[in-house]
């Protein structure tokens, strides 16, 4: 061994690097050497590429001088030192000036070279080549992509994929020549000798072709639909990639038109049961993501059949690709993939722990009444053996559970109690479980006794801080309302005693609670005496806390009508968080007089207790149900989210808070229009309401706003045309029963002018002479259009415009506009309870499925689906949908009870309602659909 | 449409098992402007970006055998060899199995031009055909074969010094110490002709 190669083998070893600049020099000096030494100068290269691989870079003048020493080096005859070399120049053109240059010593290689390194040539050539000088290489690349060398014609269809974005006109110019490269079936030529591998053609050139053919062609429909008729059938396409890329393609065209789901339908079958493992994966990926309409049931099953197949092969990959799309329609159509159960049941000891934790999430998804126990029981066995990111999933699928299955509260709060005392785990983990007992007691009010109980016994020994308090908290609210009261109160008087000052002060704000809510005097009296032992802590904190409940309840004592102490310690309502971080932020960037003006937090939103949980409730509900998007499902990268936000887990994503600022939104922007300002408060927005297609010219949604005398209706109007401007948009709107309306146009507001790509708002108010109005409205859009002058952006002189009106749909106020969804515990128990009664029968005689239906009651009473009822059965032919809520003005109660059932003459409902208020209940029942 | 695309393979990394790398490359369209591709966004970024990445990744990795898994919103494959091991990042909603195709590509070219397996020395020590090997597959993101044979095939090896007799006793040697010895043979025939 020579001292040369030892030191090398030192280096290498080692993992330390020559420093850059020696390597630099020594770069330089060697590629300028005469006659080049081609095996030192490939060892140099190495060396560089190693640098460049690690992230060292250079300046750009020293790499702009390596980049021109390297490129001496095409000289050199010897195939494998110039290969290297392209390696370099394709590294180095990134960080180097005046790449261009060595364009013309390329394209003679790419001529001339061998077939070795033609590939390597072309592939860099796309690197030096920029918009100005593209269209040169033109006829090489044509004739590198007609070449029957499959590495020589994939490089070339590569490169011009690459230079798409700034030569396009260049490619399309050898477009012919690409699409037979799609259907010719290259091979290697036999080269004796030539290599020790048997390259064996995969004709991967076809892929690169049909991805290119794609780009060029992909503004005309047509001409997608060809391609994917030729490429279909036969043997056209041997490369898998290719298949994939067609299934792709088909995909694609449904995007943009789901029409032509009949002609591919067939195809679609086929791919199911393709002999390639991918082609089967993406074509079931694909038809399952189709809306359901769209497809046919045999067609979805066959490709839920094809996933069942592939999660039983050995290869890991595949099966987790398979799980994963499982997983994905677990979320929105769990009865579906119900044949999977067993399957997926066996996955739950896969050695990938991903794929067990999608199998499970799966499973607890598409689970009944029947199995659920003994699914949880299993779970019970392993979830001391894994790691917490997964235990953390699991909790989490386990809590929505309970949402579905509130009867099977029971196991779910053994699994739950037992992993909380006898697991291990992080903080993020355990706080995970006790949320998930605090769902149980909010909305499963007959399990809220032992969670307490339970959740005082593990307060005993808990380690986290955090979660002592919010348990104390939660004793503190629920605790004073349950038949047992006094029990609660040692469990947190032990706090009292043996805690630090942060839970000791937790500790008396619960105990005061007891206090004030419970008309018992001995408790009463005995909290007093420990309040005042209290009042002796060594934290001023817990002291004050302390003193300040003591005069609360003297106070009490001495006025016991007095309401000021009992709102303090028990709030009854709560703000909305959301609107109130707008607020304050937006106080703090105003800033006006230096803060002399106090906060007006009147003008928040306040909540009740009821409201606050119908949120929550829906909350939790639309995250069980949580449409499929890109990047949002719920999978083990969830805990990767939890890593980085640490603590911050259970966050509301930016979409959901979004959806809680709608409401404050509206109510700043209508508040700043004087001509509403007389009208007091906003009662209730609607959402918005679609009165276009979303492809027509003039885009337009409304939304309802009710006040308590008036009617604003708010019309978003969005001007798609690019050189068209709209002057004095206005919305007439009619209702529909005429001079007889209750209702009374008093204003409308027009848009003075909307530019394109504009999105504005036009509003029409009305006076109401009722509490509850309904009515439909009848609405036109009126509005001068004017061209506009391309250069200016502004409207050509003296064009006058012309006048034009543009009917749009028409725009119910409902029932439904009148009230908010309310949650609550036992349904039954509450209908009960109310008084009037309304009932009335539809027979819908479109083609609708239930779910269908379902929605549409749900959206249009703007009730709280409780019970689970809001899914129904794909294999039952009847569904009963029971929904709760609450008058917007009058704070009214109504519950409804839907009962369905399919027919093949069409879907007959009967519906039942029951609310405090006649008016409202007659006028909800008989406007359900 | 992005899922059109022919660009699907987002980084290949080689960590060691400290998890600091032996060789990364981001990958990122060549001709794409900056920022006109933002809205998927590449993974590509400043060297401490990748760095913490990579350490992210290897901890999250590192000793469990899951060959696949969801990593930051991406699908990442790898598969650990004694002392380092070989990451392939690639698009959330990509085929899973088209990324397998591209990664078992770069791991059985690399099984075949490092004669004596994969491990952190041999690849150091032939970094330039493992470079070169990982060029052959995947180019700027684009799935260039997926054939380890044909991988194998087209990366040449280090030129050989002048004239030096390298006669190894495998079969392969065997067969090249025959070629040499038959051109030997015919040079000193013709000379002597």
């Amino acid at each position: 061994m020579s001292t040369h190669t030892y030191k090398k083998f030192e280096e290498a070893v080692s993992g330390v690097l020559p420093d850059k600049m020696t390597v630099y020099q020594e770069c330089l000096n060697a590629f300028n050497e005469s006659p080049v030494n081609a095996k030192r100068c490939r060892t140099l290269i190495s060396r560089l590429l190693q640098l460049l691989a690690q992230g060292e870079t250079f300046p750009k003048t020293e790499a702009t001088a390596l980049f021109f020493a390297v490129s001496k080096l095409f000289q050199h005859p010897n195939d494998s030192l110039r290969q290297i070399v392209y390696l370099a120049i394709k590294e180095l053109s990134v960080i180097s000036d005046d790449v261009l240059m060595a364009t013309s010593s390329i394209m003679k290689d790419v001529q001339n070279g061998s077939d070795a390194i033609k590939p390597n040539a072309i592939r860099s050539l796309t690197r030096v080549l920029d918009e100005t000088t593209a269209f040169s290489a033109e006829r090489l690349f044509k004739s590198a992509v007609v070449s029957k060398h499959p590495s020589i014609s994939s490089a070339a269809l590569v490169s011009s994929y690459h230079l798409l974005p700034v030569a396009e006109a260049t490619v399309k110019r050898y477009i012919s020549e690409t699409q037979e490269a799609v259907s010719d079936l290259k091979t290697y030529p036999y080269v004796s000798g030539a290599s020790d591998y048997y390259p064996n053609s995969t004709y991967i050139s076809q892929y690169h072709a049909l991805g290119l053919l794609y780009m060029l062609r992909n503004s005309d429909k047509i001409a997608l639909m060809k391609i994917v008729q030729q490429y279909s059938g036969g043997n056209v396409l041997k490369n898998q990639l290719a298949q994939v890329q067609l299934v792709k393609f088909v995909g694609n065209l449904l995007q943009r038109d789901p029409n032509v789901i009949s002609q591919f339908a067939p195809l679609l079958s086929g791919w199911l049961t393709s002999k390639h493992e991918s082609v089967q994966l993406e074509s079931a990926k694909l038809i399952t993501s189709l809306p359901d309409r769209n497809v046919s049931p045999d067609l979805v099953a066959a490709a839920i059949q094809t996933l069942q197949g592939l999660l039983t092969v050995p290869r890991v990959t595949t099966r987790f690709a398979a799980v994963r799309v499982l997983n994905r329609i677990s979320m929105v159509a769990p009865q579906k993939i119900v044949v999977c159960n067993p399957e997926l049941e066996s996955l739950i000891n896969d050695s990938n722990r991903n794929i067990s934790t999608y199998a499970i999430t799966t499973l607890l998804k598409t689970g009944t009444s029947n199995n659920i126990s003994s699914l949880i029981k299993t779970i019970t066995k392993f979830i001391h053996d894994i790691s917490d990111d997964f235990k953390i999933i699991i909790v989490d699928a386990i809590r929505t559970m309970a949402f579905k299955f509130p009867e099977e509260w029971k196991s779910i709060f053994d699994f739950l109690i037992n992993t909380l005392k006898h697991g291990d785990g992080g903080f993020i983990f355990k706080n995970g479980i006790v949320e998930a007992l605090f769902d149980l007691v909010e909305f499963v009010p007959q399990s809220k006794e032992t969670v307490l109980e339970n959740l005082c016994d593990f307060i005993e020994d808990c380690e986290y801080n955090e979660i002592l308090v919010r348990v104390l908290h939660l004793l503190g609210k629920e605790g004073p309302t349950t038949k047992n009261p006094s029990l609660y109160v040692r469990h947190i008087y032990n706090r009292v005693v043996l805690e630090n000052s942060i839970i000791r002060s937790a500790a008396v704000v619960a105990l005061s609670k007891f206090a004030m809510v419970k008309n018992d005097p001995v408790l009463l009296n005995s909290i007093e005496s420990l309040l005042r032992r209290i009042r002796n802590d060594p934290d001023d904190e817990v002291r004050d806390r302390a003193t300040i409940a003591l005069e609360f309840i003297e106070f009490s004592k001495s006025q016991p009508e007095a309401e000021v102490p009992q709102e303090l310690i028990n709030l009854t309502y709560s703000y909305d968080l959301g609107a109130l971080e707008s607020k304050l932020t937006h106080y703090m960037a105003s800033n006006q007089d230096s803060f002399r003006t106090p906060f007006d937090s009147s003008s928040v939103q306040k909540l009740t207790e009821e409201e606050r949980k119908a949120t929550e409730y829906k909350k939790r509900q639309e995250q069980f149900s949580a449409k499929l998007s890109p990047g949002k499902e719920s999978t083990p990268s969830r805990s990767t989210d939890a890593d980085k936000a640490n603590g911050n887990y259970s966050g509301p994503t930016m979409e959901e808070h979004g959806e809680d600022l709608r409401a404050t939104r509206y109510a700043e922007e209508l508040s700043s229009i004087d001509e509403f300002a007389e009208f007091g408060a906003i009662v209730n927005s609607s959402k918005d309401v679609p009165l276009t297609e979303t492809e027509a010219e003039f885009v337009v949604s409304g939304v309802k706003h009710i006040y308590n005398s008036h009617v604003v209706l708010q019309f978003n109007i969005t001007n798609t045309l690019s050189d068209v401007a709209l002057d004095n948009v206005s919305v007439a709107s009619t209702p529909e029963v005429g001079e007889t309306s209750p209702l009374n146009e008093l204003l409308t507001i027009p848009i003075d002018r909307l530019a394109p790509s504009e999105t504005a708002a036009c509003y029409v108010a009305f006076s109401k002479s009722e509490s509850i109005v309904t009515e439909g409205f009848l609405n036109t859009l009126y509005f001068t259009t004017r061209e506009l002058d391309p250069a200016t952006g502004e409207p050509f002189e003296g064009d006058e415009g012309f006048q034009d009106e543009y009917e749009i749909d028409s725009l119910f106020i409902t029932a439904g506009d009148y009230i908010k969804g309310a949650f609550v515990g036992n349904f039954s128990a509450s209908y009960d309870e109310l008084a009037h009664s309304e009932v009335a029968v539809y027979n819908i005689k479109e083609d609708n499925s239930l779910q269908e239906i379902i929605d549409k009651i749900i959206a249009n009473t703007n009730c709280l689906p409780l019970e689970n009822s809001q899914f129904a059965t794909l294999d039952s032919n009847s569904h009963t949908l029971k929904v709760f809520g609450k008058g917007i003005t009058g704070g009214a109660r109504i519950g409804l009870v839907v009962r369905m059932i399919k027919s093949s003459k069409g879907i007959a409902l009967k519906a039942e309602g029951k609310s405090d208020d006649a008016e409202l209940c007659s006028d909800v029942v008989n406007e359900l659909v | 449409m992005s899922q059109l695309s022919l660009y699907c393979v987002d980084a290949v990394l080689l960590l060691d098992n400290a998890g600091k790398r032996i060789y990364s490359k981001y990958y990122s369209a060549p001709h794409q402007e900056q920022g006109s591709a933002g809205a998927t966004g590449t993974l590509a970024g400043s060297l401490n970006q990748e760095l913490e990445y990579e350490t992210r990744l290897f901890k999250k990795t590192q000793k469990q055998n899951f060959e696949i898994l969801i990593f930051e919103e991406r699908l990442v494959l790898y598969k650990e060899y004694v002392d380092m091991s070989v990451y392939l990042v690639g698009p959330l909603e990509e085929n899973e199995l088209v990324l397998q195709q591209a990664f078992s590509a770069i791991k059985d070219s690399l099984e075949l031009i490092l004669a004596t397996g994969i491990d952190k020395k041999n690849i150091l020590e032939h970094f330039d055909m493992v470079a070169l090997a990982i060029d052959e597959t995947i180019d700027d993101g684009v799935i260039l074969e997926t054939d380890p044979a044909t991988i194998a095939s087209r990366v040449t090896k280090p030129p050989s010094k002048e004239a030096q007799i390298n006669i190894e006793l495998s079969e392969k040697g065997l067969l090249s110490a025959w070629g040499f010895a038959k051109s030997k043979l015919a040079e000193r025939l013709q000379q002597g002709l």
